[in-house]
């Protein structure tokens, strides 16, 4: 499987956004998560996704 | 033990986000094309190849993780806006707050505060039915607020755009002995159940008029002050 640097920078940054909603709720917080951190939680895990489906076909599993 | 919702929430939040960083750590410094002569990874009960402990740690990371840390966030997102201090967190809400808490307020919010007819959750209470605690056409709309809130892309004061149903009010009201004993309500209970005529019409003003939530206004000051 190729590298997971990126995306997993990606989760790291929305992770942060996750935890400081989840620690200190407020409007800003809570539009940060919802507006910024989901979508690179789903930007990263859709390309890890791609990447494992390749990863795959180069075995020829799929 | 009592444990409070929020109290799970920042367990658990805390749990997965600390978790999903570690991991993504190790995952982000993994080169899994040159795991194939690393040691087998033991991990409590078995033994793994080090390739497949790596690729489990980056599904971990990438997917289990933050599913969990969504879910919890969502979780404090539609449960947290129940609360009164909740919604009063948008400073476009403190005057509503401010005047639920005041004793010397005659309004309907204020009464129902005071006389302690409802409980908990007071704004939750009568405002179910749209923003972030209604349906998911609602929630649409919790969103566009909460985006127009951050941005500033707002006006002072604020205008509700929907119309307050009636159901709000008659979830608790209708079929008590009180309700029934008023003449007027059998009257209009045509007009009543289908929102023709609101219970505001002969209840009075719900919150503070929209002229006293203007910025300038001689109340605007008082009203928006933050929540103790």
């Amino acid at each position: 499987m190729r590298l997971l640097r990126w995306e997993s920078w990606c989760a790291i940054i929305a992770f942060l956004m996750t935890l400081a909603f989840v620690l200190f709720p407020g409007p800003y917080e809570m539009a940060i998560f919802t507006f910024l951190a989901q979508p690179l939680f789903a930007i990263a895990a859709a390309s890890y996704l791609v990447k494992v489906f390749a990863d795959l076909r180069t075995r020829k599993v799929v | 033990m009592n444990i409070s919702y929020l109290q799970l929430v920042y367990l658990f939040g805390t749990i997965f986000c600390i978790l999903g960083i570690v991991l993504c750590i190790r995952t982000a410094r993994t080169r899994f094309g040159k795991l194939g002569d690393a040691p087998p990874v033991s991990l409590w009960i078995t033994r793994l190849p080090a390739e497949s402990a790596a690729k489990l740690t980056a599904f971990a990371a990438l997917i289990l993780m933050p599913a969990g840390a969504i879910f919890i966030a969502n979780y404090h997102t539609f449960e947290g806006v129940h609360e009164v201090s909740g919604c009063a967190s948008c400073h476009l809400m403190l005057p509503m707050a401010n005047d639920l808490q005041d004793s010397n307020s005659g309004t309907l919010a204020a009464r129902h505060f005071k006389n302690k007819w409802i409980a908990e959750n007071q704004c939750y209470h009568c405002h179910s039915d749209y923003g972030f605690g209604g349906n998911l056409e609602a929630k649409m709309t919790g969103y566009r607020h909460l985006a127009r809130y951050t941005t500033h892309t707002y006006k002072e004061p604020l205008m509700a755009r929907v119309r307050f149903d009636n159901k709000n009010c008659l979830n608790c009201h209708q079929g008590t002995q009180k309700f029934e004993a008023v003449p007027s309500h059998h009257t209009a209970w045509a007009r009543l159940v289908s929102n023709q005529m609101i219970c505001l019409n002969c209840h009075g003003q719900a919150h503070p008029t929209s002229l006293q939530r203007t910025p300038g206004s001689p109340d605007y000051a008082r009203l928006t002050e933050p929540l103790e």
